[in-house]
């Protein structure tokens, strides 16, 4: 048992801190709040330029060849800094997708392309009536002549309205709620019959609602076997429920140290309003918080790592906890600011909106609690 | 003991729930739950068809355009208003809720005659200016300085956090007429018509784009004496009144039910495994536990109407109200946002319709109910020291 990182991962940690602190600021941040993508591609480009795209690929796809863990410290500064550009979905979710599911041609065609930074991707899996179950799938494909037709739709899609591609989770055999007979294709952005609906999340960045029309996809756009796409899913999205755990760790110590900062600042009664006991016992809980989520996090990080049996557990650990401790976190944080944390001005607002939107994405804590009992067979 | 209202009572109610649900606009239903804009312009027109049938004043006497209901009236026709989801109307929050009882308390004659029927009418929109950059909890620190020069005091200096009074005519504020003593001696509470000159109104950009409050500078305001509320220097009692004012009307019970109702209409829209989230049993009881609470919240309140009925004036236990209210309504807010599943992503995306903006922007804006009007830890110290008399060193 071993949760120290490495000098090498410190050292990336370094490098990704001073990074956001070059690259982005709570200014940029709020200049983009209310742009329709949230992100910009010049920033993007440069993190593509330092590899971090293809961080974890191996290096015959044009990666690093790092290990999983190195994602960590990536993460947990872009959780401090609220880096708004789109890493997750496309390292974490599409190129995962296709670096543990494609086919040999599909990953020598995807992975440099995302390397390089010219390829983003996500994958398109919720819908209305599922809630976050990944095997709730009525969005059908059927058997169209060379290839499948796509129907139906999914609901927000991470950072869907700058991905060139998503990968979607589609029925192609039994019903909606099978595990069995779901079957993952990769559909292009420009595919004749997908209408794409961009949508503004809380945290200044986007998703997109998908309505697939009879979408005609070749064979070749499967991703994986024929109504075997699930277990694929479920393990590239365990390990991208692990790497929102790391920036929402990140994001709960940054919301701990600017509220730690105000309330020793803030003189109310003639003292720094950081002396009065009910609000340094409400600090230390934020803590606590953070520290459990952040134990629970590395702990997934290394199962993940190790491949151990039990690393699904660990993740919805990791991911119940950290949800309802950012949450809780910066609520708290809201509390302790007082009124200036309602304003635009201040930094802690947007780790609060950030925390929503975070809390949601793969599942928010209920849906953790009960997969949780259910893997552990109660 | 009785449990249920009195066949008058019960006239009553039929009565406003009748009216309203006839005279209410259907765009104005459920539109300010989570505290977000309501057009100006309809809350203008609902707020004159109230003052029209006369029950935009419940507390106010007759003859000032007020309705001149009694007390247990009063909390039917709040109640009423609210659980129908009749918007909060900005119109009337600071005033009608706030300046004009406190006005029917310790204004002179003239200034009841002068400023409570505008403020009924709907002529005139008030905001309170209370706090400053550095008197926030600590209000009685506040350093806006008011001068004597005739009969007319001129002030200098600075409030913020005013909510609307980018749309207010007039403010009641705290100025600091002495200096000489005790911070809480030497404040004079004062009406002031924003359209003085010297006085300059900033909006402050909040988070969330719902009624964002302000910062307002006064440079060499002139203010006649006649504006002064209560006697010179002596502003803090009359604040402290207010307090009691703010902290029953902060919380309007109707509108804790109504969103509680909010969450179970939200939950039986939203799928889990194909089925309804309000029949998954772990929501169930997530939902009815906020319901108990609120029910024995209502409870609580029944329980204060009866004591008014009697003449007993509510004291430092009324604290506890605010406090378990602004958590219980937070709470509520919390689950409603839960209850929307992904949709609680959202900001600020018309085609999601009205129930998502709420939920969403609930969440944040309710964060504020346990900071204004004195902040859940001031009120759990008062609870602590005035009620259960705990030493204060
Ligand atoms: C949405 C919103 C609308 C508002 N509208 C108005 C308005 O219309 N008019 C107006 O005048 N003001 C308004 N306010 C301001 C409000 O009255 C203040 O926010 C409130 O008085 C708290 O002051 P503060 O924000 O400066 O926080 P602070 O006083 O700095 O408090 C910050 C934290 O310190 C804690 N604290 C302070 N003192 C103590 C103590 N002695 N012991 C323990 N804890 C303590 C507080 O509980 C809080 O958690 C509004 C505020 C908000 C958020």
């Amino acid at each position: 048992m071993d949760f120290e990182l490495t000098s090498e991962h410190l050292m990336l940690k370094e490098s990704a801190a001073s990074f956001v602190k070059k690259e982005h600021s709570f200014e940029r941040l709020r200049k983009l709040h209310n742009d329709p993508l949230g992100y910009t591609d010049d920033v993007y480009k440069k993190m593509a330029e330092l590899g971090w795209m293809s961080l974890i690929y191996p290096e015959e796809y044009g990666g690093l060849g790092l290990d999983f863990s190195f994602a960590l410290g990536l993460l947990e500064e872009f959780g401090r800094g609220l880096l708004p550009e789109p890493w997750l979905s496309t390292v974490m979710l599409g190129g995962n997708l296709v670096l543990m599911g494609g086919s040999e041609s599909q990953k020598e065609e995807i992975l440099p392309e995302i390397a390089s930074g010219d390829l983003k991707m996500t994958a398109a899996y919720l819908e209305d009536d599922g809630m976050y179950e990944l095997n709730f799938c009525s969005v059908s494909a059927t058997k169209n002549g060379e290839g499948f037709s796509i129907s139906g739709k999914k609901i927000f899609v991470l950072d869907g309205c700058s991905a060139d591609k998503f990968i979607v989770t589609t029925r192609t055999s039994g019903s909606v709620t099978d595990k069995e007979g779901i079957t993952l294709f990769i559909v292009p952005r420009d595919a004749a019959g997908l209408e794409i609906k961009p949508v503004k999340t809380m945290d200044g960045r986007n998703a997109c609602m998908l309505e697939f029309k009879d979408v005609s996809v070749p064979e070749s756009a499967m991703l994986g076997e024929l109504d075997h796409g699930l277990p694929v899913f479920s393990e590239v999205m365990d390990q991208a429920t692990a790497a929102i755990c790391a920036e929402m760790v990140g994001g709960m110590s940054a919301a701990i140290d600017i509220t730690c900062e105000y309330i020793s600042e803030r003189v109310q009664f003639g003292k720094a309003i950081g002396t009065f006991q009910a609000l340094q016992h409400k600090a230390a809980d934020m803590f606590i918080q953070k520290e459990l989520s952040a134990s629970a996090m590395y702990y997934a990080f290394a199962s993940i790592e190790e491949k151990t049996e039990d690393r699904a557990m660990a993740v919805s650990v990791a991911k119940a906890k950290c949800s309802a401790a950012y949450l809780d976190v910066t609520k708290t944080a809201f509390q302790l600011c007082g009124a200036i944390a309602f304003t635009r001005e201040a930094d802690i607002g947007f780790f609060l909106m950030r925390a929503e939107v975070a809390g949601i994405l793969f599942g928010d804590t209920d849906y953790h609690l009960d997969r949780y009992a259910t893997l552990k067979g109660y | 003991m009785q449990v249920s209202y009195s066949q008058d009572e019960q006239k009553f109610r039929d009565e406003v729930r009748a009216w309203l649900k006839e005279n209410t606009p259907d765009e104005i239903i459920a539109q300010t739950l989570g505290g977000s804009t309501l057009d100006p312009e309809l809350q203008k027109k609902y707020h004159k068809i109230l003052a029209e049938k006369g029950w935009i004043g419940p507390a106010f006497p007759k003859e000032l355009g007020g309705a001149g209901f009694g007390e247990m009236e009063q909390f039917i026709f709040n109640y009423e208003y609210s659980v129908s989801g009749a918007p909060r109307l900005k119109t009337q929050l600071m005033s009608v809720g706030m300046i004009g009882p406190l006005l029917l308390q310790f204004g002179t004659k003239e200034q009841q005659e002068r400023f409570i029927p505008d403020m009924l009418s709907g002529e005139t929109i008030w905001c309170q200016g209370f706090s400053e950059p550095n008197a926030g909890s600590d209000l009685a620190s506040l350093k806006t300085k008011a001068e004597l020069d005739g009969d007319e005091l001129v002030l200098y200096g600075q409030k913020t956090w005013i909510s609307i009074a980018d749309h207010a005519d007039w403010m009641f504020t705290l100025v600091r007429t002495d200096s000489s003593g005790r911070k809480q001696q030497g404040i004079t509470f004062l009406l002031v018509d924003l359209k003085s000159p010297g006085v300059t109104v900033r909006p402050i950009e909040a988070l969330t784009d719902h009624a964002p409050f302000c910062e307002i500078f006064f440079d060499n305001v002139r203010v006649p004496v006649a504006n002064i509320v209560g006697k010179m220097h002596d502003g803090w009692n009359i604040a402290k009144a207010l307090m009691q004012h703010e902290r029953l009307n902060a919380f309007p019970i109707g509108e804790l039910v109504y969103a509680v109702e909010t969450v179970r209409k939200n939950a039986e829209k939203t799928k889990f495994r194909g089925k309804p989230l309000i029949e998954d049993p772990v929501f169930r009881r997530k939902y009815s536990l906020l319901e108990i609470d609120c029910q024995a919240l209502l409870d609580t309140f029944f329980m204060l109407i009866s004591q008014l009925k009697t003449g007993t004036a509510p004291g430092p236990q009324t604290s506890f109200l605010k406090v378990y209210g602004g958590e219980l309504y937070q709470r509520v807010m919390d689950l409603d946002h839960e209850a929307i599943g992904s949709y609680g992503m959202s900001w600020y995306n018309e085609e999601f319709g009205n129930d998502v903006h709420q939920a969403t922007m609930g969440m944040i804006n309710s964060r504020s109910l346990t900071i204004w009007g004195g902040s859940s830890e001031i009120q759990r110290t008062i609870i602590a020291t005035q009620v259960l008399n705990l030493p204060r060193k």
